[in-house]
């Protein structure tokens, strides 16, 4: 496939209907239409449009400061400024039954920076669990949350020691059991293995791929070669706006548009 | 020459400096062994632990009553402030709009510089003749507690502005409840340093006499309240009435006895608060 690369004057709209490039057989569990949020007056998400299958990974690539945290947090209703609108299930998550505290536990959000609790290990990974009882017959659920993240074996013989004292990787991943931990339905992970060595990023995106057979993920990363690993679609975000939403495949071998190329060419964009 | 002989060498105006400075540490100093030198001849266990007999006018050696009713002021005042200070500061941080923060900000700051014996004044008129509370430890408690209020939101609003925001978020983004991250989030990390507000909001209010004066004391006659609407005897306003009394030698001494105690108390309450501090520094 030939794209003009002269062709500099893209119709923006183009971003906002990419659904033809999903697999047509998998239904589709979240829909973001027209999606726009501004902070401190200024626009960071402009008309953005996506959709996420039942299951499977879906990559969120893009420049920094292109407003891929700042999606995550809009669709986890820890950002509630924006306008259009986040369908889950075909309900709209502004109408969600519980408010926005229930919508956050049914869809999980794994932040940038890795922040832990001044807590045990084991009480960081119960910290979402209601109810105290809950949380104290946990020993099963820790267990697991933990070897999903990778890091069971490092702590196994000291979760009763403070958090703090992981290093900033181990606390990375102890974040991830976290969010496990209360069994989300939709996960999204931001930058997930940003500070880990290859082996832990390994492990950690083989537990990706195996959650993602039973929910849809989400995994912003800078890391073009995980995007790839992880399969599943590829969202190419820039300057607060979807650009282009493609199979990993396509995305990486024929992309659509003149920015994605730059992108994946150079690894810069000119958006405007 | 090394930097460190440098530094201990005399300049004129390290000098001067250190003569300027040296008031503030040495009036405080003084002032300090006066008081206990002047309460020596009076400080003993039986000073202490005994109780006036409830009619001489104070002419009588013990001052437990009066600890006790000082004690029990500043107690009640605290507990009676410390719901409204929480929920004020609770408040502030989770559901006042920017503006409603800085009006809050402004108001208390403001209540802090207002002189107590207005609080006193205003007590009188509607707690105890309005709301016919009499003179007791009900109305001075609640005039002690509106002292103290704004220094314990000023604190609970400098604890709760130390949380980071992140962390908050960190646990709203698992799907806590406010109520969830106050209990679970914020408490477990900030409850020494509400500690630390508290026994300052306690030695603040041992050391207040100007609203309770009106409100809560009597001179004699009383020697523990039976009720909270009975008066109390405490030692602030103790000290006052003998000071007035000036010419009686043993009521001077009795009054410089009780001042020492006063002090070794506000003291006691001011260093645990420092200890709690050093210890949620660590
Ligand atoms: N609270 C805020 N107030 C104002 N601007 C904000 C705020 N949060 C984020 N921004 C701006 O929004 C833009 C997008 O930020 P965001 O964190 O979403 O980028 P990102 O794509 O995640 O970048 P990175 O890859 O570096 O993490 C940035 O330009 C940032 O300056
Ligand atoms: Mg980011």
């Amino acid at each position: 496939m030939v794209v003009d690369l002269r062709h500099k004057d893209f119709p923006q709209e183009a971003s906002a209907a990419p659904i033809e490039s999903l697999d047509n057989q998998q239904s589709v569990v979240l829909t973001v239409e027209k999606l726009a949020l501004s902070l401190g007056g200024k626009e960071i998400l402009q008309q953005v449009g996506f959709s996420l299958p039942a299951s499977g990974v879906t990559s969120v690539i893009g420049p920094s400061g292109a407003g891929k945290s700042s999606l995550l947090r809009c669709l986890n209703g820890l950002e509630t400024g924006w306008s259009g609108s986040v369908q889950i299930d075909g309900s709209d998550i502004r109408q969600w039954r519980g408010g926005w505290d229930q919508l956050r536990r049914h869809v999980g959000l794994i932040a940038q920076k890795p922040l832990v609790f001044d807590a045990s290990i084991r009480a960081n990974v119960c910290f979402g669990l209601h109810g105290w009882r809950q949380r104290r017959r946990a020993d099963e659920l820790v267990k697991t949350s933990l070897q999903q993240a990778a890091l069971w074996d490092e702590v196994c013989e000291r979760l009763d020691a403070p958090a703090t004292t992981l290093s900033v990787g181990q606390q990375q991943r102890l974040c991830i059991a976290r969010a496990i931990a209360i069994k989300p339905k939709i996960l999204l992970l931001d930058e997930p293995t940003a500070s880990l060595d290859p082996r832990s990023k390994q492990l950690i995106e083989q537990s990706m791929l195996q959650l993602a057979q039973a929910i849809p993920l989400v995994c912003v990363t800078h890391d073009l070669e995980q995007a790839q690993r992880l399969k599943g679609q590829v969202i190419f975000m820039c300057d607060g706006r979807v650009i282009e939403q493609a199979a990993s495949h396509q995305l990486f071998n024929q992309p659509q548009q003149i920015e994605t190329r730059e992108f994946l060419r150079w690894n810069v964009c000119d958006c405007d | 020459m090394s930097v460190a002989s440098q530094q201990y060498r005399y300049t004129p105006g390290k000098a001067l400096v250190l003569l300027l400075a040296l008031p503030a540490l040495l009036i405080p100093t003084m002032v300090l062994c006066y008081i206990f030198w002047q309460a020596a001849p009076v400080l003993n266990w039986g000073f202490l632990f005994g109780t006036a007999d409830g009619v001489g006018f104070g002419v009588t050696e013990g001052i437990f009553s009066q600890l006790v009713g000082s004690l029990l002021l500043a107690i009640m005042a605290c507990l009676i402030a410390i719901p409204f200070a929480l929920g004020t500061a609770l408040y502030y941080r989770t559901f006042a709009t920017p503006w409603q923060q800085r009006l809050l900000n402004a108001m208390f700051n403001m209540l802090q510089g207002i002189p107590p014996i207005v609080f006193g004044l205003c007590g009188l008129v509607v707690l105890v003749n309005l709301f016919s509370w009499g003179v007791s430890l009900l109305s001075g408690a609640v005039v002690l507690a509106v002292v103290v209020l704004p220094l314990l939101v000023l604190n609970t609003l400098a604890t709760l502005e130390r949380i980071p925001n992140e962390y908050s978020e960190a646990g709203s983004a698992l799907g806590l409840t406010k109520g969830a991250i106050i209990l679970r989030l914020w408490l477990p990390r900030s409850w020494l340093q509400l500690l630390t507000g508290l026994l300052l909001a306690m030695a603040r209010a041992l050391s207040e006499t100007a609203p309770i004066m009106f409100t809560a004391t009597v001179f004699s006659g009383v020697v523990w309240p039976d009720s909270i609407f009975s008066p109390v005897t405490t030692l602030q306003t103790h000290i006052f009435y003998l000071a007035q009394e000036g010419n009686e030698p043993l009521l001077i001494s009795i009054a410089w006895g009780s001042a020492a105690v006063l002090v070794l108390l506000v003291a006691s309450f001011g260093l645990l608060a420092r200890l709690l501090q050093k210890l949620g520094d660590n």
